[in-house]
């Protein structure tokens, strides 16, 4: 039996259906039992000249990242595919419209530039759902049917997919996609030899599928709600958004709320106002949002307010690349804003971790009494990937908060200092426990002094407990047993994925490496992360910004200097890269 | 025969049975002796005192500035939020708890200046908090800069040529956003500040209190004691405050008048949807 490991690769105009034949090839192929991991790439503009390509990659064993490389384009649009064909296998299948229409001049079609070796197999998109639909609008259901015949995957699978996705619609609707599939499946098994080609499906088992196709939005949507969300204060931002609509539907369900602020200054505010009260909330955005979150994150540390935010980092800075990838918010989230303002920085490394790290986070937020930034991006929120279905143990997110009781009364101390740092926080609605949370510098009342020594003492007793959370924290996890390794990566966020599949391929090639993924950004386990440093010959930190923004952070735990690898192509780091990077370091 | 020590002791004791200033917080207030503050502070007392409300169950989010200290003051539950952000950080409070009394309070730079974006959306959402604006034209705890409602022509260390930017009216932006609950009201008034607040905290929705008040420290010139005493008055006996056009036109062609200008008709807890905001 043949390992399958295979990525596909829908290109088009944006107005032409890419991401939605994307997705329903997405549900169609797990429904053969595959892993998945998949993401589209889409201009900013909604309905401009973009090209829109989505990427999928499916296989017998967990995806951890995308592939460089396409095994199968399903061209929608020839001259948009064009762009597409360096990043195709040598032996690449081209699915592509072979009579197109005819203002499109002969050299801006794919088969005038198609590589001697890959395999094209040209159908009438546009003819055939013009047939079978009266419009050519159909043309990606053709194309579905065309890959399904080609590759001798059930129709049945692309059936289910088009009910579940337009069934809502109307049957008309349905009937017409589905007719405009099945005329691609036919004209492909009516005019190709020896199909199925490389059989995604027909040669190997289908094993019993309990997983679940699930986006990182969704994925902190639903984390939110299994973390007890009961209030969501926000303001559209690509790629946040999303989590927003979402909670829109979902929170009235559970008694809570969505509430649309003016601004993510206003949304921060509900979310804090909103803890003080004793209710959790959170609120997620992009990095020019969280830049205006900073001045009440800061707020929240002093006045050790909870707090949950979502930067679903994309290009910066400024408005940057909003429809593309990146991890260059590390800084913003670590140390941004006046002041020591110390906080808790997560940073989820796959759907699973988006949902939950959000879940735990309500809880994490109370205990510390700190905002809990969730440091996910683009390329995170806008993938799916097929999971086993995420549920959160009720301990996890069980009230964190720890209250005041009859022997914290008369006078009450809402910032007394503690060994943990923690000070039992009172609810307003409590009687005998009235306080203010200022963010001027305090007493252990709450009442604004600037005493020497004072400033001191709080700002230490604030970094004990920010400290003191490690304990509650995710750890560093590696993923081989060598005790000597020549190289370790260390890697966070959307960019693990990749570092973990670039360093199983250097193992093949006999070079010893393992890889650390961190997941705890601020505060971080400086003692697990240098114990793994201490048995690397050298230490690479991969990232998606230019600066090494987590190797700036941790890089000085190394006895020596780290390499780092920096890209922000918008994309996400493809393993090969890391690979290659791993390969140089090592003079290999 | 007693004693005026005694008597004055006899006077506290009474005073504090009746834990008439029992909303009061152990703490001074900081404003300079004279400022209108202390007038707002005795309205806004008096009438959460002839509430009943109990204290834990109140909160005053507060901004920066001198009024952003108010909480400290009110025996109350407190928020002193950043700079312009009491609205939001209000709008949080009461959403996830409707049953606690909120209260907003700031002063014009905070409210109408770094903090305006935030008052229209309030407004329209028509969340059920009491925000008292503390307007003094000026920015006093920087100590005397031209604030979004000072006059033309101010003369301050920042503005040695004269302000040249026109003032904001809050009254009259308010009723533009649509709030359902507008007074103005006069810092030397505070019986008049205590009933329309109690009126406010009974009005199920957002209201606004446009203050005017004065700064005895930085403001010589502009809104002094003297000046708002000598032009402030009451509404027209026959006042109509349902209608919102009237009361626009009210504010349009009068900067004095003072009382609850506009209360919109309906808003009661009935016609309140069942929407948790």
């Amino acid at each position: 039996m043949t390992k399958v490991d295979m990525t596909i690769e829908i290109c088009g105009m944006s107005g032409d259906g890419t991401i939605a034949a994307g997705q329903l090839l997405n549900t169609a192929l797990i429904q053969a039992g595959l892993y998945l991991i998949a993401f589209d790439s889409y201009p900013a503009e909604i309905r401009g000249f973009g090209r829109c390509v989505t990427h999928s990659r499916v296989g017998d064993e967990e995806m951890l990242a995308l592939n460089s490389k396409a095994h199968v384009l399903i061209s929608l649009d020839d001259e948009q595919s064009l762009s597409r064909l360096p990043f195709l296998d040598d032996e690449a299948v081209i699915l592509f419209d072979n009579r197109p229409l005819s203002y499109v001049s002969s050299e801006k079609t794919l088969p005038a530039h198609i590589e001697p070796e890959m395999h094209p197999y040209g159908i009438p998109f546009g003819d055939l759902a013009s047939e079978a639909m009266g419009s050519r609008r159909g043309r990606n259901m053709v194309a579905l049917g065309g890959f399904s015949g080609i590759f001798g995957l059930p129709p049945g699978y692309f059936h289910n997919a088009i009910r579940k996705k337009f069934g809502s619609k109307d049957d008309k609707t349905v009937q017409d996609n589905i007719r405009c599939f099945d005329a691609g499946i036919q004209y492909a098994l009516d005019h190709f030899k020896g199909l199925p080609v490389n059989g995604l499906a027909a040669q190997r088992e289908v094993a019993p599928n309990d997983r679940l196709l699930v986006s990182g939005n969704e994925a902190v949507a639903k984390g939110a709600l299994a973390g007890g969300l009961k209030f969501y204060y926000g303001y559209p931002i690509t790629p946040a958004t999303p989590v927003m609509e979402f909670l829109s539907r979902a929170l009235p369900e559970v008694g809570g709320a969505m509430m649309q602020m003016e601004d993510e200054m206003a949304s921060i505010g509900g979310v804090l106002g909103s803890f003080f009260a004793g209710r959790r909330a959170m609120t997620a955005t992009s990095g020019p949002g969280f830049a205006l979150m900073t001045e009440l994150i800061a707020h929240a540390t002093i006045t050790e307010t909870p707090a949950v935010i979502v930067n679903a980092q994309r290009g910066g800075p400024g408005t940057g690349l909003p429809t593309k990838t990146e991890q260059s918010d590390l800084g913003a989230a670590v140390f941004g804003g006046p002041g020591d303002s110390a906080r808790i920085v997560l940073a989820p490394a796959n759907v699973s971790e988006c949902y939950y790290f959000t879940a735990r986070s309500f809880q994490i937020a109370e205990k510390y009494q700190s905002p809990v930034i969730l440091l996910t991006d683009f390329f995170l929120h806008n993938r799916v990937e097929s999971i086993p279905e995420p549920k959160a143990k009720a301990a996890e997110v069980a009230d964190g908060n720890l209250y005041p009781g009859p022997t914290d009364k008369d006078p009450y101390r809402r910032y007394k200092i503690t060994d943990s740092g923690i000070s039992p926080r009172a609810i307003p609605g409590m009687e005998g426990y009235i306080f203010r949370a200022t963010g001027l510098e305090h007493t252990e009342n709450g009442i604004p002094d600037y005493t020497p020594g004072l400033h001191m003492n709080m700002s230490e007793k604030r970094h004990r407990k920010i400290q003191g959370a490690l304990q509650d924290l995710p750890e560093p996890v590696r993923f081989f047993k060598e005790e000597k390794l020549d190289i370790g990566v260390v890697a966070w966020g959307s960019t693990f994925g990749s570092a973990l599949e670039a360093v199983k391929k250097a193992r093949k090639e006999g070079i010893p490496a393992d890889v650390l993924k961190i997941s705890s950004i601020y505060p971080y386990h400086a003692n697990h992360i240098k114990e793994f440093m201490d048995i690397c010959g050298e230490v690479l930190i991969p990232e998606l910004n230019l600066e090494g923004q987590l190797a700036n952070l941790i890089g000085h735990l190394h006895r020596k200097c780290v390499w780092r690898l920096n890209q922000v192509t918008g994309v996400p780091m493809p393993a090969s890269d890391i690979l290659a990077r791993i390969r140089s370091i090592l003079g290999s | 025969m007693k004693t005026p020590g005694k008597s004055l002791a006899g006077k506290i004791t009474a005073i504090a049975e009746s834990r008439k200033f029992s909303i009061r917080s152990g703490s001074l207030p900081t404003w300079c002796p004279g400022c209108g503050y202390f007038g707002i502070h005795q309205g806004i007392n008096d009438a959460i005192q002839q509430t009943g409300i109990a204290h834990h169950r109140v909160v005053v989010v507060s901004g920066v500035g001198c009024a952003g200290r108010y909480p400290f003051f009110v025996n109350a539950y407190g928020f002193h939020s950043a700079h312009g952000r009491a609205l939001p950080v209000a709008t949080g409070v009461k959403t996830a708890n409707p049953e606690l009394t909120v209260f907003a309070v700031g002063g014009d730079g905070d409210g109408i200046g770094i903090g305006g974006g935030h008052l229209p959306h309030v407004a329209r959402k028509d969340i059920n908090i009491n925000y008292i604006l503390f307007d003094n034209s000026i920015y006093g705890l920087t100590k005397g800069q031209p604030s979004p409602s000072s006059p033309i022509g101010l003369k301050t260390k920042a503005s040695p040529g004269g302000n040249d930017a026109a003032p904001l009216n809050a009254t009259l932006m308010a009723l533009a956003y649509g709030a359902s609950f507008v007074a103005r009201l006069y810092a030397g008034d505070p019986r008049a500040i205590a009933t329309a607040v109690l009126e406010g905290i009974k009005h199920p929705g957002f209201s606004f209190f446009h203050v005017y008040t004065s700064c005895v420290t930085f403001d010589k010139q502009n809104k002094t004691w003297d000046h708002l005493r000598e032009r402030t008055h009451s509404l027209p006996r026959d006042y109509d405050a349902s209608d919102q056009k009237n009361a626009m036109n009210l504010v349009l062609d009068d900067d004095y008048a003072m009382g609850i200008i506009y209360k919109k008709k309906g808003n009661r807890p009935e016609d309140q949807s069942d929407h948790p905001f």
